[in-house]
């Protein structure tokens, strides 16, 4: 495994926040047997971002709107990296054991207010990030995370929540290694979720905004306002933006080659199992 | 990461116009009780809403985690233990979210007296006792309206501990602050957990303007003193019922 080679605004690392707080052990985030040493000791809190120093693997994180195709890319990278020899974990929105299905119960009833959404989504984001991600990390892993924290801020800040208090929530999370963003017209994101399912979803046509009564204008709005905040966000944070547009083939190549520039290696030459070639096409 | 305070330029959102406006767009007010357990601020809230209710004043009750939304996973996360510090006050920030979107707020934008068994306080005091940064804890809550009076119950803690103890001797995982590693024994880690959460209270006396009340003084005689305070603090004939 190579050192980490630079951590995207590592300025946040010594953020005090006037607490006595140091690094959670491990038995504390395995969530269970919450072990029982000294009560000084155990006087902390699983502040993420407060130790980075035991994390040996590197965090990497595939950000865009719905169609934008990080889920495919994701797939290539875990193969090819796999064949480089690198141990992969993904990560994914609402897939925390906590409270992922009773976030999806909520959707589907939609009655849920968007305070409540925006908090269920960070218990869901930070259950996965110090049970799963964190230990991951300090296994030395590479985790690959299809969306990450940003893309709540954007949904939470469409539906009028103040940036601030979304980006002050997500002060404890852990900042990714590298942060690609893959950018996509919403006309374009339309044509790849209607080849994905056959109807366009409620939530991803933002039908809670009430933006028009046509699913497709519906669609085209809610994309747009969510590229504008992802495109705004993606400047601040010094994401890698990637046109996601182009072919499948030529996006990859472009995530290989930054990785591999990150990670030191030599090798960026990939072609995908027979499992994997038909995203290829 | 972000410079911390600095706010990212991006579309200002509806919230963020709003909050250039005077604060209070409601006619309602809003009474809470705080303390740690056992120091008699339910028993206070509920004759003080037995007197206002006798008196025919529009009043509502609403406690601190009683909405069915998050049930299943704050059941789930307590019976297996996986709730870090970060998530056992994230998963309480969601219920309280529901809470004040769907019924506090509506009830104080329609003209309520709304009697609050617990409220933002509860959080700052027990989840930053659990270690998450007070900072943290008050931007998770920066929504929620100031109250117009907020009692804070406060007996000393030997007093607090033999109340609860003797009422109900089977203390649960988190409750007892068991996670923090306290100690291995629920009655000592209750004790010392309560103790920090005290701690916790007390420094908000003067910052959030707490109305301290003495618990071991006689109930009637801390009674005596809420309803003169808030009939002092709030123009209780706003409230009276038409009827």
């Amino acid at each position: 495994m190579t050192e980490p080679i630079k951590r995207e605004s590592a300025g946040n690392d010594g953020q005090e926040f006037g607490e006595t707080t140091t690094a959670v052990t491990e038995a504390s985030e395995s969530g269970e047997g919450w072990t029982t040493d000294t009560a000084a000791s155990r006087m902390t809190v699983g502040l993420p971002t407060r130790d980075r120093s035991e994390l040996s693997g590197h965090l990497i994180v595939l950000e865009g709107t719905d169609g934008s195709g990080r889920s495919t890319q994701i797939a290539l990278l875990t193969e090819w990296l796999e064949s480089q020899g690198f141990a992969v974990q993904t990560m994914g929105l609402r897939r925390s054991f906590l409270i992922a299905k009773d976030i999806d119960s909520l959707l589907a009833k939609n009655s849920v207010t968007r305070y409540t959404l925006a908090l269920m989504y960070a218990t869901d984001f930070f259950d996965q990030l110090e049970n799963r991600i964190l230990p991951a990390l300090r296994s030395g892993m590479i985790v690959l995370a299809d969306r990450y924290y940003y893309t709540l801020i954007v949904r939470a800040a469409v539906r009028g929540l103040q940036h601030d208090y979304l980006h002050r929530i997500y002060d404890l999370a852990l900042p990714p290694d590298l942060t690609f963003f893959l950018n996509v017209r919403p006309q374009i994101s339309f044509e790849r979720e209607f080849q994905k399912s056959p109807a366009i979803s409620f939530w991803e046509a933002g039908r809670d905004l009430h933006l028009s009564d046509d699913l497709y204008d519906s669609f085209i709005s809610y994309q747009t306002m969510i590229r504008k905040e992802f495109v705004a966000l993606a400047k601040h944070h010094g994401f890698t933006t990637l046109n996601g547009e182009n072919p499948i083939r030529t996006v990859n190549a472009d995530l290989r080659k930054q990785i591999a520039s990150y990670l030191g290696i030599k090798n960026i030459k990939y072609r995908p199992s027979h499992a994997l070639v038909h995203l290829w096409q | 990461m972000d410079t911390p305070g600095v706010t990212i330029e991006a579309v200002p959102t509806p919230e963020e116009k709003r909050s250039k406006q005077p604060a209070r767009p409601y006619s309602g007010a809003l009474v809470v009780v705080e303390g740690i357990d056992g120091s008699g601020k339910s028993t206070q809230l509920h004759l003080l809403k037995r007197w206002l209710e006798v008196g025919g004043y529009r009043t509502y009750f609403t406690e601190w985690n009683s909405s069915p939304l998050v049930k299943s996973a704050t059941r789930r996360g307590k019976k297996r233990h996986l709730l870090t510090p970060v998530t056992f006050s994230l998963i309480h920030a969601a219920d309280f979210a529901d809470r004040y979107e769907r019924q506090i707020l509506p009830l104080l934008r329609s003209g309520h007296l709304v009697l609050a068994d617990r409220y933002i306080y509860t959080a700052f005091a027990r989840d930053g006792a659990r270690g998450c940064p007070v900072d943290w804890l008050r931007n998770l809550y920066q929504y929620a309206v100031v109250p117009d009076v907020t009692f804070y119950f406060r007996a000393p803690l030997e007093v607090a501990i033999r109340r609860i103890l003797s009422g109900r001797p089977r203390l649960k995982y988190y409750e007892a602050g068991m996670d923090l590693g306290l100690s291995l024994d629920p009655v000592e880690s209750f004790t010392k957990f309560q103790g920090l959460t005290l701690a916790r209270y007390d420094q908000m006396v003067q910052t959030d303007n707490f109305v301290l009340m003495d618990g071991t003084l006689p109930v009637h005689q801390l009674q005596q003193k809420m309803r003169d305070v808030v009939g002092g603090h709030i123009e209780l004939k706003r409230f009276k019922n038409s009827g």
